[in-house]
């Protein structure tokens, strides 16, 4: 019997994700404990059993109609990122949100789920070629079409998102490595030019041997490396036309001592909010980063702290070593799986999770900027917490079906 | 087409695994570096996140006379403190009655307390009057998260204001607020004018914290560490002046009692401490203390005699016959002239096709007798043989045309002509040397206040030595418990002995001799030296000057008297400069005040304008 439910039933990556949510909902209990909390623990406690259901309802759905239908719903997401942006509500300054009486659904983050699949699908067609360029603008307009429809909410954090989940499948997918390089090349040298003309000349050459060196003909070399200069060079002039707050965001990443009361102060109370908890961690609501409020919208993009600062070492490596876990579970699963679709699904939802998680646990700790995009399964918010949940469900599918072809 | 042959292989897996395994190790390297190497660092500062300071005010310092006698004192005064989130708005009536506050100011004061924290104590009213207090400790009870703390006003225990010089301290306003920074908090007390500002940082003490652990909203949940961290508040530093405090009140009273407006300035010309300094109109420095109205503040500002401009320090009028000296003192340092030196006093002098008039014909005159009669015709050609660039020289070596540094706050540095004034004013050529001879008799551009007056008359009694005008002598350190002697600056004019003592020997005669100008300046047993002038108002009524000092030979004492439209110096300020004088050397009066006395002239500024210009 057991051994029958090890073969069919991915125990593991259940138990992983598990292991988060229970995290998750102990940490947003306690960041909100006290102040108007119970609500916020409870409407995230109905979103987490929300979530199992919709899990349950992804793993034992049908891979090859989920397959046929990958098309059909991205196609609908793009339908409904647009509608969004014309009929949705505005929260914090980006038109993210459909109300449904009190509560808010973010269908960005349900677009992710269907890019994934769309593009999972598209790489799994057997007269798919990444080293064909017709088919390498297709997979990246599948990307890039949802991305830009997140843009323009504006959510930077979530389109971010999208283009770097992007590479991981991409890569799984075949596409060689100068693809791979002609794309990263434009990103690293725009960074490189936000931190100032020495960096900016650094990233140029980088970009310039890595293109050389993977170099399949000199042409797209050239128009690769003519690209990433022009992105380059007018990093500044986007850089002037972006909203304040962001333009703030940077600048305060680069040097975070310029606004220590300002933008910076949320990075500044979140390091010491988890250098303060030390190994074993200051006890569970004893926080007092946590409990006296000092970083704001904690349960959202800064739940990192919570765990960090009540547990400790100890509390923030469980954090990181399930989330690891569960990121090399999914790479397994991709490997294993004979179904070209369920491979490269499995590798995009992995890129997801891994994306928000290196972004988000880097932000909370300072070493990279201040991108609002959640922690899956810990951050406050139901949307996101239902489409994490949905695609451990698709791994646990996946899993299940692995021997399928 | 071709199938793709790199689709998931074995070694793109690795990579991606590799990549995971990375991401993996650098958060944890991130992690370890937050919580077990900056721990301690970290630690601290969430610490001092959830520890609170409350505010223990400080007493402001005292303020001593130079015979020790108490001139500002401290007293208690009533502030009512709100707590905002304590407040129950439904007592809002019943607060407003009470304090006699509309409910509109209540709720805008309350609002910038809870800006600063709606847990902790604001104030919200300062110096309530006793019987507001008697009232509100009886309902007290009634007013969740109100409650009064005792903390420091001014009180003048003496007869004198001294307003200008005392100054006066108030609750800093916004704009200060911005300006001074840190230390200060809405509500706090601050020294706005005269010496309460300039020697603030002394005075104000440093403030004390008691430190209060809060709890997850802020709240007050017992003391942190049970005290050990709290810092007890240190009282601000005392000043002792140099004023005596009974000759300051003297002063005041001379000036008001003749209903004058203008300022009495006496120094001690052996250090350039003021002994008093009057400015009249004035005000009483205690309506300043506590809660000025602000109808009152308005009054003060807006009334047209300028109650609270000093008119010893901002002034800056014409000096007239008192700046004689200036000139004598040029001619005879540089060699011009000698005591020997004589002039045939004509009572005119005519200069290109401009006569200028003396009021008498003084005959045969040298500078001693010059000074003595005030004599405009030896000045007016004095002038020519000193030349303007030297007579300006030692104008401002006299320290004219440059702030004295005094401590009571803004001054007027004056204006002290020179060709290149003229050159800049007329333009270059534009002016003639006929301009200079008003100059050499105080009149015309040259503008000066009662302080560098003072200055000036003390360096000619004390033997030339240029004092900086002070009010504070020492310094009661409480830190160190010692009295520290304040420095000052002083500087030599430059004048040899021999020209000093002609120059104070025509003073004396001023004062002490038959056909001297100021006769009613004397005072019953000691020798005074002196000098009228009259500064010519083209607005109105002139300005009485006199500038003196006593006793002559050892002078402790240096007074400046300036009345504004008053008309000659010799009549009006001379005699209030000798009853000064002997109320200081005596320690009192020792005469029956003076009946009124017919008006004496002082030299006369009558000039003819021949030209057509």
């Amino acid at each position: 019997m057991f051994e029958y439910l090890k073969e069919y039933f991915d125990l593991q990556g259940l138990i992983l994700c598990l292991v988060l949510v229970a995290m998750g909902l102990v940490s947003v209990y306690s960041a909100t404990y006290d102040a108007g909390a119970a609500e916020t623990f409870q409407k995230q406690l109905i979103w987490a059993g929300a979530g199992m259901a919709t899990l349950l309802l992804a793993a034992f759905f049908p891979m090859k109609t989920l397959q046929r239908i990958a098309f059909p719903s991205y196609v609908f997401m793009l339908g409904v990122l647009l509608v969004v942006l014309v009929v949705g509500r505005t929260i914090s300054g980006s038109t993210s949100w459909f109300g449904v009486g009190g509560l808010g659904v973010q269908p960005s983050e349900f677009a992710k789920v269907a890019t994934v699949l769309a593009l999972a699908a598209f790489l799994s067609r057997t007269t798919t070629s990444l080293s064909n360029v017709r088919h390498l603008i297709i997979a990246l307009g599948i990307v890039l079409v949802p991305m830009i429809l997140v843009l323009a909410q504006p959510d930077l954090g979530t389109s971010i998102v999208f283009f770097i989940m992007l590479l991981p499948i991409l890569y799984w997918g075949g596409a060689s490595n100068f693809v791979l390089a002609a794309i990263l090349s434009p990103i690293i040298v725009a960074a490189g030019a936000l931190f100032g003309t020495f960096a900016f000349l650094f990233t140029l050459l980088l970009a310039a041997v890595m293109l050389y060196l993977t170099r399949e003909n000199r042409f797209a070399a050239a128009v690769a490396f003519s690209i990433s200069l022009v992105i380059g060079l007018s990093v500044q002039t986007v850089y002037d036309r972006l909203p304040v707050y962001q333009q703030k965001r940077i600048a305060t990443f680069l040097n975070p001592d310029l606004d220590p009361r300002g933008a910076g102060y949320n990075v500044l109370q979140s390091k010491v909010a988890i250098g303060s908890g030390g190994v074993f961690g200051k006890g569970y609501l004893q926080g007092t980063q946590t409990q006296l409020n000092f970083i704001p919208e904690q349960w959202t993009d800064f739940i990192f702290c919570v765990p960090g600062e009540e547990f400790g070492f100890i509390g923030a490596s469980v954090v990181l070593v399930c989330f690891t876990a569960l990121l090399l579970h999914g790479l397994k699963i991709a490997h294993l799986s004979k179904n070209k679709f369920a491979s490269a699904a499995s590798v995009g939802i992995v890129g997801v999770f891994g994306t928000h998680m290196l972004i988000n646990i880097g932000m909370s700790m300072g070493i990279l900027p201040v991108i609002g995009i959640p922690l899956p399964f810990l951050s406050y918010g139901g949307s996101a917490l239902i489409a994490n949940l949905a695609m451990v469900g698709l791994l646990m599918n996946f899993y299940a079906n692995r021997k399928e072809h | 087409m071709m199938h793709d042959e790199q689709f998931g292989t074995p070694q793109r897996y690795k990579t991606l695994v590799g990549a995971v395994v990375l991401i993996f190790a650098i958060l944890m390297a991130r992690l370890y570096q937050l919580q077990l190497l900056y721990h301690g660092e970290l630690d601290k500062k969430s610490e001092e996140n959830s520890v609170r300071a409350l505010i223990k005010e400080p007493i402001r310092g005292y303020i001593y006379d130079r015979n020790g006698k108490l001139v500002v004192d401290v007293g208690p005064s009533y502030t009512v403190m709100i707590v905002p989130a304590e407040f129950d708005r439904r007592n809002m009536p019943l607060l407003s009655r009470l304090l006699n506050m509309t409910p509109a100011t209540i709720e805008e004061r309350m609002a910038r307390a809870r800006a600063y924290s709606p847990y902790l104590p604001s104030r919200l009213k300062r110096d309530i009057t006793f019987r507001q207090l008697a009232a509100l400790e009886e309902h007290l009870p009634l007013l969740s998260g109100i409650s009064y703390q005792v903390e420091s006003k001014r009180s003048y225990p003496t007869k004198a204001y001294a307003s200008h010089l005392l100054g006066y301290s108030r609750e800093i306003s916004d704009a200060q607020l911005a300006q001074v920074g840190e230390y200060y908090r809405q509500g706090d007390v601050i020294g706005t004018a005269g010496l309460e500002a300039r020697y603030e940082q002394f005075l104000r003490g440093e403030k004390g914290f008691e430190y209060v652990s809060v709890n997850s909203i802020g709240q007050i949940i017992g003391s942190f560490e049970d005290g050990k961290r709290d810092v007890i508040s240190k009282e601000g530093f005392d000043l002792i002046l140099g004023m005596d405090v009974e000759l300051q009140a003297f002063a005041e009273s001379l000036m008001t009692v003749n209903n004058y407006s203008g300022a009495i300035v006496a120094m001690d010309p052996s250090n350039g401490s003021l002994l008093a300094m009057v400015s009249k109109p004035d005000f009483d420095p205690a309506i300043m203390s506590g809660v000025t109205p602000a109808e009152l503040w308005a009054r003060l500002n807006s009334d047209p005699s300028k109650p609270l401009f000093n008119r010893a320090a901002l002034t800056r009028y014409p000096p007239g016959s008192t700046f004689k000296m200036v000139l004598a003192a040029a001619a005879l340092e540089e060699g011009i002239i000698d005591e020997t030196y004589r002039i045939h006093c004509t009572g005119g002098f005519r200069y290109g096709n401009r006569v200028w008039k003396d009021l008498h014909v003084h005959g045969s005159t040298n500078v001693v007798e010059a000074i003595q009669r005030s004599c405009n015709v030896f000045f007016y050609q004095l002038i020519f043989k000193v030349g303007f660039e030297k007579w300006s020289e030692y104008g401002r070596r006299f320290g004219f045309g440059s702030p004295t540094g005094i401590d009571t706050g803004e001054e007027t540095a004056g204006i002290m002509p020179s060709p290149a004034y003229y050159d800049a004013r007329y333009g270059k050529g534009k002016w003639t040397l006929g301009y200079t001879v008003s100059l050499s008799i105080g009149q015309g551009e040259v503008g000066v206040s009662p302080l560098q007056m003072a200055r000036y008359v003390a360096a000619l009694a004390n033997g030339g030595i240029l004092h900086q005008p002070h009010a504070v002598m020492y310094v009661n350190n409480k830190r160190t418990g010692k009295i520290e002697e304040l420095p000052h600056a002083q500087k030599p004019v430059g004048l040899s002995p021999k020209t000093i003592e002609l120059i104070r020997e025509g003073m004396r005669r001023v004062v002490q001799e038959p056909g001297g100008t100021a006769s009613l300046a004397r005072v019953k047993g000691i020798q005074s030296a002196g000098k009228t002038g009259t500064a010519e108002n083209p607005h109105g009524e002139d300005h009485a000057w006199y500038v003196g000092f006593a006793p002559f030979e050892n002078p402790t004492i240096a007074v400046v008297v300036m009345l504004e439209n008053s008309g000659f110096g010799g009549a009006k300020a001379a005699p209030m400069a000798g009853l000064i004088i002997e109320k200081y050397h005596y320690g009192q009066l020792i005469r029956a005040l003076p009946r009124p006395i017919p008006a004496a002239r002082d030299s006369v500024k009558t000039i003819t304008h021949v030209s057509s210009r």
